[in-house]
């Protein structure tokens, strides 16, 4: 008997009314602890794959499963980092990573202290505790949502564009963080993202989407052509370079078949 | 060249440009002073009949009287005692039912075109009505209060509540929480600041209604001191209430600025 694939797409479709997201049933098996970036243009139906496997939307036909059982609402197995709005601006960056346990019967108050501690420091904000989220940068806050995140115990994070709105510099240097923290605290996690670059340099595997309605347009082993160790000096080899173009490529492929 | 201007008045009058904070409290206080100069010399020099325009010094006289004498304090306690009265009757209503609102489609749906259509009843129409139906007690000046805010106050509260952004109420079910859970520590934390915000603006609107309430229908408070001095033709006393109206005003919106800046530092 085959293994269970621990996080499976199954014939999933999916329209809002008469918009057809994802019109052909979607099929993809993701193992567990791979990084994986969904890449495609704006509104081509990857982040409604993606939110489908929080909970947050449901498929219309098909199904997500999870170790073999179908995902229902949203829970703390698998944990959300928008773009935006990450952290609560109500909460010091200490009391935002407590949060993420706020509903965790399972710990002691000592052993929640101990566990914010612990991812603030993996995060390397074990000095910003007591700030508030107005007074640290944009790439600290994103840094707070990753912390609140593993604190709260999730499996599989689910990451929708969480860079896209730093600058170039902390963008870099937070894809290196998390690709570290990831090595350090193996994760499952859907990254979504429609930058090239980010998308090669953090991913284990990519999936190139076309427009929508979504399909999949490449399914891209990264760690074979890259390895699984990166670091500034991957972006500057000729793999990655050859990646990156025969990546831009098909997304401009994709982009004229459209139109 | 912007902004290099030379010349002291030129640097006033740069085109949306800077201006130190001494500059501008002296503008603000220059501009009051003067308008206050202007008021004084006026009936000094005869250019206004002192009965329809007393000097600055006859109002400060007859407010003096009037607290001495006439009891102003125990009149403004009682204005005071019903605008919060109704104001937090309307908050105590509003607040629950503006958030059901933008918390159940249904629950909006249903009382929207009702409220938007009393909210715009003028309350001052409604006067006849209600004194048919309270008489000229307490509880007439209450529903008039009630009436001029608690349409437009839930109203307030349901935007409030429906700019939670959602990434919000997400965020806290993939932690885990209930949408009970979520409403109580996420949303309501949420929509504090500019709930405080709604209600120091309705706060304010609740001493426009209060004067008409007390002119129609009452025996003491503010509004009544300044409708009765009108009949006896005592300016200096209307324009004493209208003064002390306005200070109760500004003591009271400054209070709730205080308190939204202490509660909300993180803003």
């Amino acid at each position: 008997m085959l293994p269970v694939p621990y996080l499976s797409f199954v014939a999933v479709t999916k329209n809002f009314g008469t918009l057809h997201v994802v019109e052909t049933p979607f099929n993809l098996e993701i193992p567990r602890g791979q990084f994986v970036a969904f890449l495609g243009p704006s509104g081509c139906g990857k982040t409604t794959l993606m939110r489908m496997v929080g909970g947050l939307d449901t498929p219309t036909d098909g199904s997500i499963l999870l170790e073999g059982a179908p995902v229902g609402g949203p829970d703390r197995r698998r944990g959300m980092v928008f773009q935006s709005y990450s952290s609560f601006p109500w909460l010091t960056v200490e009391q935002n990573v407590l949060f993420g346990m706020k509903y965790r019967t399972d710990l002691l108050p000592s052993e929640k202290r101990a566990r914010a501690l612990h991812y603030l420091k993996l995060v390397g904000l074990q000095d910003f505790g007591a700030a508030y989220p107005n007074r640290i940068s944009g790439g600290m806050r994103q840094r707070v949502a990753i912390a609140r995140t593993l604190a709260a115990g999730s499996e599989i994070l689910l990451m929708d564009e969480p860079f896209g709105a730093l600058d170039a510099q902390l963008r870099e240097e937070l894809q290196v963080e998390l690709r570290r923290i990831q090595t350090e605290d193996t994760k499952t996690i859907i990254f979504v993202t429609h930058d090239v670059e980010e998308a090669i340099f953090l991913a284990d595997r990519v999936i190139v989407f076309s427009p929508r309605p979504a399909t999949i347009r490449a399914d891209i082993d990264v760690t074979s052509i890259l390895g699984a160790v990166r670091d500034l000096t991957t972006r500057d080899g000729q793999a990655f370079f050859n990646l990156r173009t025969k990546i831009l490529h098909m997304l401009r492929n994709a982009h004229t078949a459209a139109a | 060249m912007m902004g290099q201007s030379v010349a002291p008045l030129a640097r006033l009058f740069v085109f949306r440009g800077a201006l130190s904070r001494n500059v501008r409290l002296a503008a603000g206080c220059g501009t009051a002073l003067l308008a206050l100069a202007i008021w004084s010399a006026a009936p000094a020099f005869g250019w206004t009949n002192p009965v329809f325009l007393p000097s600055p010094l006859d109002v400060v006289e007859a407010l003096w009287i009037m607290v001495t004498q006439n009891g102003l304090l125990t009149d403004a306690g009682i204005s005071i005692a019903r605008v919060w009265g109704a104001f937090l009757l309307s908050a105590v209503m509003a607040i629950p039912i503006g958030i059901m609102m933008s918390s159940y489609r249904i629950v909006g749906s249903s009382l929207e075109p009702l409220i938007d259509f009393i909210r715009y009843l003028p309350v001052p129409a409604l006067v006849p009505l209600s004194i048919i139906w309270f008489g000229i007690g307490e509880e007439t000046k209450i529903f008039l209060l009630w009436l001029g805010t608690f349409f437009q106050l839930v109203l307030l509260v349901a935007e409030d509540m429906k700019r939670v952004p959602q990434e919000y109420f997400e965020i806290a079910y993939t932690l885990g929480a209930k949408p009970r859970a979520a409403l109580t520590s996420v949303a309501l934390r949420s929509m504090l600041p500019s709930l405080v915000d709604n209600l120091r603006i309705t706060l304010g609107w609740c001493w426009t209604y209060l004067i008409i309430a007390e002119i129609v229908a009452a025996d003491n408070g503010l509004g009544f001191v300044i409708w009765t001095a009108r009949r006896y033709m005592e300016t200096s006393q209307v324009m004493a209430g209208v003064f002390v109206i306005g200070i109760i005003g500004l003591v009271s919106d400054q209070a709730f600025r205080l308190a939204h800046r202490m509660m909300f530092r993180y803003l």
